[in-house]
């Protein structure tokens, strides 16, 4: 029997099952929202007598739906909650490069600012429905590892997002047009959901997510999440001020390298090195064996950046490791 | 951090070659009521389709094939008309649709969808074949946008009253369809002699 790399479906969640179990009813709701919002929407208006459920071949389906018209709108990267409007940053970021700031621009996009520089890369782990593909690829590269098919794992640096965010904020600048939503998982999963239920197709966004889905479980593990993509990027460049991480106390870890496998983003809780890129899963500190992992709040990335930068060399080299 | 700006750069390098300057998003299309002008409105869409969620006609669409607009919407008013009810308009996040209350004054002075371009040789009343006179009745704003004129009650449209909403369009008798809302900028839609584009246009019309 050969022996094959650790990977995070062999790695059992003993510990913060609570916190687990949130995330997952949180990511849960997310998804189904996903996927329940277009039927909704379209059963609404045919409540209202607008009598075009009938062409779509989902009409049967949404006839489940309760009659009052729907609390949210929108799709995963830009919902309407009730009395709050959730955008994505980076979305937001490249409408305001063409037309600037407005104050309507400001509503829209604060809220999202905000919970993300408390919580940090939070949307990745709670809330992408991405996710559940993430997860389907990951299953499949641990049924063809077992089945003996030699998966490659390439370690795409994970500053390549950024460029890919710079590179879809500069490109659609040029093309005068928005790239965001043409390569961002979680706005192309929400408006093809939406174009199935209404139009009763697929359209070519299908494709990237498909593409996505083979790169992460051919190419690189996670890789499109950890190192493509570009909203993830600015959610990591936002999280830079968040307070929130995890700590290992040194003393109770083994070095087991266990909390380095699950993570799907590259993070090193193991080497207390993490940094803006955390999703806030917590699946390493479920998965530590010593429970030496715990959550903690600290000096945001961005700060403790700044203090190496001053504090000398050494922990300079330090920082520098942690990338 | 040198490795990096170099890549970086490359890449942007590589993006200036790569997109060419036919691929920029310049698309002759028929946008919600409310859009920005054209090009504003490419660059405000996020491609949400919160407008389409709540367009109680289904009239807006986005394209399914691979392009650059392809998260942006359009309406496809051969098949489904706009019914003005603004809707889209008042959920739109990045007010790439700028929000317009559904009244017929505002919608009157502030929509302009598309310019309706009549091929006279297609008409009905205009060949002294029937009193069709479908598009009058379903046009919002009679007299306004569309008036009959002569002894056939034949329809004589005027661009600068029509909102462009497509109603006259859908309404058209399919074996006609005389009647053609065009979006702005396009060829059709120019003002120009519309014999000849007529002529041209009937060839892949029908």
């Amino acid at each position: 029997m050969t022996k094959r790399a650790l990977q995070p479906l062999d790695i059992t969640l003993r510990h913060g099952r609570r916190y687990q179990w949130i995330r997952r009813l949180f990511l849960g709701f997310s998804v189904a929202l996903t996927f329940v919002l277009p039927l909704w929407h379209l059963h609404a208006l045919d409540v209202e007598g607008a009598g075009l459920a009938a062409d779509s071949r989902w009409a049967k389906v949404a006839e489940v739906m309760p009659n009052t018209p729907p609390p949210f709108y929108g799709a995963p990267t830009s919902v309407w909650v009730g009395v709050l409007e959730l955008v994505d940053p980076l979305e937001s970021l490249a409408v305001a490069l063409f037309h600037g700031l407005s104050w309507n621009w400001v509503w829209t996009v604060l809220p999202g600012v905000v919970l993300v520089v408390l919580l940090g890369r939070f949307f990745c782990g709670w809330a992408c429905p991405y996710l559940p593909i993430l997860a389907a690829a990951n299953a499949a590269r641990w049924l063809l590892t077992r089945l003996g098919v030699p998966l490659a794992d390439v370690k795409v640096p994970r500053s390549t997002s950024r460029v890919v965010m710079v590179g879809a904020l500069v490109i659609g600048a040029l093309a005068g047009t928005q790239l965001v939503p043409l390569i961002y998982p979680p706005a192309i999963v929400g408006r093809e959901v939406f174009r199935a239920v209404f139009y009763g197709s697929l359209g070519a966004g299908a494709l990237v997510v498909l593409g996505a889905f083979l790169f992460d479980t051919f190419v690189s593990r996670a890789g499109f999440c950890r190192s493509l993509c570009p909203g993830g990027a600015m959610f990591s460049v936002l999280a830079n001020l968040s307070p929130l991480r995890v700590h290992n106390e040194r003393s109770k870890c083994t070095d087991c390298t266990v909390c380095d496998v699950v993570c799907n983003l590259g993070q090193s809780p193991m080497t207390n090195t993490l940094d803006s890129g955390c999703e806030r899963c917590g699946k390493c500190i479920a998965s530590c064996p010593t429970q030496a992992l715990s959550w903690s709040v600290a000096a945001p990335p961005l700060v403790q950046l700044v203090t190496l930068r001053v504090e000398g060399v050494e922990q300079k080299a330090a920082g520098a490791k942690a990338r | 951090m040198n490795r990096r700006v170099l890549i970086g750069a490359i890449a942007a390098a590589t993006a200036l070659a790569v997109v060419p300057k036919r691929a920029r998003a310049n698309p002759k299309k028929i946008r919600p009521p409310g859009a920005l002008k054209p090009g504003a409105f490419e660059q405000a869409c996020i491609g949400c389709f919160r407008c389409a969620e709540v367009c109680p006609t289904n009239c807006i669409r986005f394209p399914s094939v691979f392009s650059l607009d392809q998260a942006t919407p359009f309406i496809d008013t051969a098949d489904k008309a706009c019914v003005l009810c603004m809707k889209c308009t008042q959920v739109c996040p990045t007010d790439a649709l700028v929000p317009l209350k559904a009244d017929p004054d505002v919608i009157a002075k502030e929509v302009r969808m598309g310019v309706p371009v009549l091929e006279r040789s297609k008409c009905l009343p205009w060949n002294g074949q029937g009193i069709c006179r479908l598009c009058y009745q379903v046009c919002p704003y009679p007299e306004a946008a569309v008036e009959l004129v002569g002894p056939q009650k034949a329809p004589l449209f005027h661009p600068e009253a029509c909102v462009g909403c497509g109603l006259c369009e859908e309404a058209c008798p399919e074996l006609a369809q005389a009647i053609r809302i065009f979006p702005f900028g396009s060829e059709e839609a120019a003002p120009k002699p519309l014999q000849k584009k007529g002529a041209k246009k009937s060839g892949g019309g029908a």
